[in-house]
């Protein structure tokens, strides 16, 4: 660390701007990753609410809870150590003033899908709904009445509960013959007892259903099936996997460079005595320090930006993933010292002196 | 007290028709407290002779003794461990880390060794060098003669048992060569050490206790500096 550190302060410059692309480097990585978290919320945070262990669709569903139908004798059949019945739809709601997405999720409010209310008052009584508190940043408000795409009927917002979005909609829950009558409209007494899904809780749920139709799906592997989910993680997580190769060769070509401009340094001091593993320590730990604050700034600067943006922006800092992926950068950084490592080793100290 | 021997050691490159022989066979000594110049135009061997006792060339044939020590037969790690204990090399181009201040220098030593001066030994040695001033300042910032004195302290700084020093004064002017010869034979006596100064340049010889002259790779005593 001796060689490393006096170095850095002997060439301030310098090393300032390696450390500026490995922050900048990182600072990416950072917000992509914020972004990929907070996409997945997006798309999930309601299913994560529910605590399940599994969803029960129709076989023929292929793993889609919006081409899943079932009746409730059916749900009935289905043994786990808690059951709670799910009926969904997508629609557009109105309150007069604004209109959004939202997704339609019946359910019975004595069943462990009744969420949590942060404001206002559960739904009690028909017609009555507790919404995503991010429709509140939207305008809309307890008391508004909402027009439902597709249907007469209007819904009325009791209370709002947090975080409960599904594929990237804000949730309206009510309860299920609400939802039944919205959806099916004047057909809701022949499809009264239609719902999507079964969500249950307990161990082994693969053994729930008996019934060949319907099919027994692990909560992650319904979520991973929710359309555009698994391509939009994977897309992001490529990009944050190929900057971490770029961060490395960034590095590699900065310290190779470093590394060249003084070999006849190094051949000396090999000459003196001093051992390669001693000069290739020193470059690892430059690396080292050079990544680590690079790193620690890129956090910092992605988490100052985090909370400066407009809420429509759906970054989430999850601190324990920047923290791994902070750490892999260290590491590729250090990987891409290696060159250098294996330029000081070959340094011939008799031809750095002349001989 | 011999210091360096060096046994019919012979260094030859290439094979065939290419083959050269840098050295042919050599017997050589050198004692404690003995100032030694290898004169010799260009070409003529000194500077194999000098990498082959400082343990970084191996000899085709022959040993070099060093403290007893046979060098020659050794691994570049054990010879690089002989380097760093015994050998203070002074080379013609300064040995300097460009980064460090001369103070760092001596404690980059630190770093790898042990056993180095202490601190009233290092003051003194500044002291003798004349260096004191310079203790804050960046190679850069010194004069050619100031860094080939900075560079000997910190050949001495290890306590060597033998200095080499490679054409040590090709850099400078006359005034600041004999500066440095003169500090050489200096340090050569008080520190009880040997040092072997590898020059074309004759007239430092007359600092030497003894001069050897290298004509195509054949190495012959000359005798000493004054005559």
């Amino acid at each position: 660390m001796f060689l490393a550190w006096n170095e850095i302060i002997k060439n301030k410059l310098r090393f300032t701007l390696i450390t500026g692309v490995l922050l900048l480097v990182a600072y990416l990585v950072f917000f992509l990753s914020g972004l990929a978290t907070g996409l997945k919320n997006l798309n999930r945070e309601a299913v994560d609410n529910w605590k399940a262990d599994a969803v029960v669709l129709t076989e023929e569903s292929d793993k889609s809870l919006y081409q899943s139908s079932l009746t409730i004798d059916q749900a009935q059949e289905v043994k786990a150590d808690e059951t709670a019945i799910l009926g969904q739809m997508s629609a557009i709601a109105n309150n007069g003033d604004k209109k959004t997405n939202v997704s339609l999720f019946g359910i019975r409010s004595d069943e462990f899908l009744m969420p949590a209310i942060s404001e206002g008052d559960p739904f009690s009584a028909d017609k009555e709904v507790v919404a995503d508190a991010s429709l509140k940043e939207d305008g809309f408000k307890i008391g508004d009445e909402l027009s439902i795409s597709s249907t007469d009927i209007k819904l009325k917002i009791v209370g709002f509960m947090e975080s409960s979005r599904f594929n990237a909609s804000p949730v309206l829950y009510m309860d299920l013959d609400t939802l039944n009558r919205v959806k099916y409209g004047e057909a809701v007494e022949a499809n009264e007892d239609r719902i999507n899904a079964v969500v249950i809780r307990g161990q082994e749920p693969e053994k729930a259903v008996s019934d060949n139709s319907l099919e027994v799906i692990e909560t992650e592997t319904f979520i991973k099936n929710l359309p555009g989910y698994t391509e939009q993680n994977l897309t992001l997580t490529f990009m944050i996997y190929f900057l971490f190769i770029i961060s490395s060769v960034i590095v590699a070509i900065f310290l190779y460079v470093l590394t060249v401009q003084k070999i006849s340094m190094f051949g000396v001091m090999k000459a003196q005595g001093i051992s390669s593993f001693y000069l290739s320590r020193s470059v690892i730990a430059q690396t080292f320090l050079l990544a680590f604050v690079g790193v620690a700034f890129g956090l910092v600067l992605a988490l100052a930006t985090g909370a400066f943006l407009p809420a429509a922006v759906p970054v989430s800092f999850d601190i324990p993933t920047m923290l791994i992926y902070g750490g892999i950068l260290v590491v590729v950084a250090i990987a891409g010292a290696v060159f250098s490592v294996l330029t000081i080793v070959r340094i011939d100290p008799l031809k750095a002196i002349g001989g | 007290m011999t210091v360096l021997e060096l046994q019919q050691v012979t260094k030859t490159f290439g094979s065939g028709r290419t083959k050269v022989e840098a050295l042919k066979e050599t017997n050589f000594r050198a004692n404690k407290k003995e100032l030694i110049a290898i004169i010799g135009p260009s070409g003529s061997g000194k500077s194999t002779f000098l990498t082959i006792v400082g343990g970084l060339l191996s000899p085709t044939s022959g040993e070099v003794i060093l403290n007893g020590k046979t060098i020659s037969g050794m691994v570049e790690r054990e010879r690089s461990q002989v380097r760093l204990g015994e050998i203070g090399f002074v080379l013609q181009a300064s040995n300097l880390v460009p980064f460090l201040t001369v103070d760092k220098q001596m404690k980059l030593l630190d770093q790898v060794k042990k056993g180095n001066m202490d601190n009233k030994e290092l003051k003194q040695l500044y002291d003798d060098l004349g260096i004191e001033e310079l203790r804050k300042k960046y190679p850069a910032d010194l004069s050619g003669g100031e860094r080939q004195r900075v560079a000997i302290a910190k050949a001495l700084y290890t306590n060597p048992s033998i200095i080499l020093a490679d054409e040590p004064t090709a850099s400078l002017d006359s005034d600041r060569a004999y500066e440095v010869m003169e500090l050489l034979k200096h340090e050569t006596k008080s520190k009880e050490t040997t040092t072997i100064v590898v020059t074309h340049d004759i007239r430092l010889t007359e600092y030497c206790d003894k001069v050897y002259k290298m004509t195509d790779g054949i190495l012959t005593l000359e005798g000493n500096g004054d005559e």
